[in-house]
């Protein structure tokens, strides 16, 4: 989708909402964050990948809470999660799920045409680049712009197997 | 309180005019344009149902004109007939002459006559030209009244949405309830008190606004079992009971399958040719009954059979090729025990794959379906007398009985519905089995594991339990599934109260120990606990 919007379009002003994950700066287009709120209280959820934080409530709904600092193990040694921290909750395909954040996020305006595709070195520091739409320059920053549809589908957030191993009847042999 | 046949005729009338409208619509739209397929095949598909309704209900007259319709339309839509000329306002007359009639049902009067009518479609069925009065045509449009139904179709959609909502409403009735307590301003607990009793009585409403009659799923059944039957070549009499008993609608919809696999193998299976029976001493004519009773707040469904029943040694022969259990232990398991096996998966005993049943899907997808639901299935069964399958069902799927608890600091719930008992006992009450802590309940004995381990030990097996661990008084919850006990240990018991359960959001459903979440009064987020996957992870992790 961005793809083509890029070659039919002039060069539209896109906002993305700027968070901080470990020492960089990431952006997601404003139009897949539903809102930003201080994280409310999380329980947590047995079976699940460690970067998943728990459960929720947030205005009624429950959604999953997950850390991205974790999953891409973006976290310098003795930078653990403050008390009070933020969550963005994102509109995935079919889901809410909220995204852990140190700093509350910024909102930016930026030319669409000053994001750039991702350069090899990003595989170094563990994103897999399919997530990654581009990276902005702006001045002396680089904001890494995270295509969040990609990055939150389910198979990639409970990094499942295609079955649960707490179904005992998975394992037995079948006649 | 209205009779059922009161009800059946109020849907039935709802049904028949809301079909009137649209045929009224659809043949207009005919008119304009001859060839409008969709309209003819709306209007083939009404007249069809219009035709087994009527007859299913009884008033004969209306199924016989809609089936003489539904012919010529059917001619219609294959082009042996056009939509022209003498055609059109015989099929006009009939469509109006369909609505008096239901007209007439409804306010309890004689049926119009309609012979000349009948006649004019047999002629148009035959070719033939119909004879045509012109003047009774305008009578008719002159005398023509526009009415509304009383009843009111409602997407089940709409009414989903509406149950979320009072579910969200109940939530936040309980939060209130307890902020108006800690805050202690007399005034404010006065209308959290009121706000509480409406919400709950809306609460009420909603649900009972979902209950049908279990007989409209019933219903369906006398078909089926002749159909079944005559193609098994047995001779089975079905009678039903319970027919009022109402239910949740969407329980209904989830468990239509079930009971008609149930259904399916009792007679496929369960019953016997009239020649076996004969030779086993048994009236020729096998018995099959469909039941449904109110339990406490539960609604339980029976399929009775009086077939040959459940032979437990092959059952238990079986599991043990099957690999299901040890040759030794199944020679120590109860009846019971043998028979929760059946619910396995994959599991048939059925020896050859009939037309009917037995294509390996079996037991096991009818207990899923129980179980998402949060109910039960047992079966009881005598040798040579019959086979009794019962459904334990909640009335409603909002609502349910927990039994909350601590683990961790963090509160959990589990539904009371698979919960057996609640003990504490001291470590001298423990013996270990095979690496497995076992403790005598009620003259049984029942395995106990560490919630806490079950829950947090990653992938590999629980490591053996040693004597060693227990300290100090254990606080356990004893469930029930399947005719397994097993014993949790958690870390404090707090209450026993109804709670809303929500489905657990995407993505994380894919974690079947968690039947959803319910919001406390506190705000708090409470995981529910799902009975039926926690014993299948005991077993697959034991030691």
């Amino acid at each position: 989708m961005p793809d083509s919007e890029k070659s039919v379009k002039q060069d539209p002003i896109i906002q993305l909402i700027v968070f901080r994950l470990g020492e960089e700066e990431y952006g997601i287009r404003i139009e897949q964050v539903k809102e930003v709120t201080i994280t409310p209280e999380i329980a947590r959820m047995p079976k699940t990948p460690p970067f998943v934080k728990g459960i929720a409530n947030l205005r009624g709904d429950i959604i999953a809470i997950i850390d991205l600092e974790e999953r891409f193990r973006l976290r310098t040694a003795g930078q653990e999660m403050p008390a009070v921290s933020y969550t963005m909750a994102i509109e995935a395909k079919e889901y809410t799920i909220g995204i852990m954040v140190r700093e509350v996020p910024q909102p930016l305006s930026i030319q669409q045409s000053i994001i750039e595709k991702a350069p090899e070195f990003i595989q170094d520091i563990n994103i897999h680049d399919k997530y990654i739409e581009g990276i902005a320059k702006i001045e002396d920053r680089i904001v890494v712009v995270l295509d969040m549809l990609k990055l939150l589908t389910p198979s990639e957030i409970m990094q499942l197997q295609p079955k649960t191993e707490s179904s005992g009847s998975g394992s037995r042999t079948k006649a | 309180m209205k009779s059922r046949e009161q009800e059946y005729r109020e849907m039935f009338m709802a049904e028949a005019l809301e079909y009137y409208d649209a045929m009224s619509r659809h043949i207009s739209e005919l008119e304009r344009n001859p060839t409008d397929e969709p309209a003819l095949n709306e209007l083939f598909r009404f007249m069809h149902n219009l035709k087994s309704n009527s007859r299913a209900m009884g008033y004969n007259a209306i199924g016989e004109l809609a089936h003489h319709m539904e012919t010529i339309f059917g001619l219609i839509r294959s082009k042996e007939k056009s939509f022209t000329g003498s055609v059109v306002p015989v099929l006009f007359t009939g469509i109006d002459t369909i609505g008096e009639m239901i007209r007439a049902v409804g306010a309890n009067e004689d049926l119009p006559e309609v012979g000349r009518l009948m006649d004019n479609l047999d002629r148009l069925v035959r070719g033939e030209e119909p004879v045509l009065e012109q003047e009774e045509e305008d009578d008719e449009d002159a005398n023509r009244k526009l009415e509304l139904s009383d009843l009111v179709y409602i997407q089940i959609r709409k009414l989903d949405h509406l149950m979320n909502l009072v579910g969200e409403l109940i939530i936040d009735r309980d939060r209130v309830l307890t902020l108006s307590q800690e805050i202690g301003n007399p005034a404010l607990v006065a209308a959290a008190t009121h706000l509480s009793r409406i919400a709950d009585e809306l609460q009420y409403s909603v649900m009972d606004a979902r209950l049908v009659g279990v007989g409209s799923l019933f219903s369906k059944f006398p078909r089926v079992v002749r159909d079944v039957a005559a193609a098994e070549k047995k001779d089975v009499e079905l009678t039903m009971t319970g027919e009022d008993i109402q239910i949740d609608r969407n329980i209904l919809q989830i468990i239509t399958d079930s009971l008609l696999h149930l259904v399916r193998n009792a007679i496929g299976h369960g019953l016997e040719t009239p020649a076996e029976r004969e030779a086993a001493g048994k009236p020729a004519q096998s018995h099959l009954t469909l039941s449904a009773q109110t339990e406490r707040d539960d609604v339980l469904i029976q399929v009775q059979d009086d077939g040959r029943g459940i032979n437990v040694e092959s059952v238990r022969r079986k599991a043990v090729e099957r690999g299901l259990v040890a040759a030794n232990v199944a020679a120590t398991l109860d009846d019971d025990a043998v028979r929760a096996f059946l619910f396995e998966p994959g599991f048939s005993m059925a020896k050859e794959v009939t037309e009917i049943s037995g294509r390996g899907v079996g037991l096991d997808v009818v207990k899923l379906a129980i179980d998402s639901l949060g109910g039960q299935l047992r079966v009881e069964s005598v040798l040579g007398q019959g086979t009794t399958f019962t459904l334990v069902l909640p009335t409603s799927i909002a609502v349910k009985g927990a039994l909350l608890f601590q683990l961790d600091q963090r509160n959990y719930a589990i539904p009371l519905m698979h919960t057996d008992s609640v003990v504490s006992l001291m470590p001298d009450n423990f013996n270990v089995v095979g690496g497995v802590l076992i403790t005598r309940v009620q003259e049984e004995n029942v395995p106990v594991v560490s919630l806490r381990k079950l829950l947090h030990n990653g992938d590999g097996p629980l490591p053996p339990a040693v004597k060693a661990d227990v300290q100090g008084r254990q606080d356990i919850i004893i469930v029930k599934y399947n005719n397994r006990r097993l014993g949790l240990v958690v870390d404090r018991f707090l209450r026993q109260q109804d709670i809303v359960v929500k489905p657990m959001s995407k993505p994380l459903d894919t974690i079947d120990l968690f039947g959803g979440v319910t919001l406390l009064g506190s705000g708090q987020v409470c995981l529910v606990l799902d009975v039926p996957a926690l014993t299948r992870l005991f077993l697959a992790k034991r030691p």
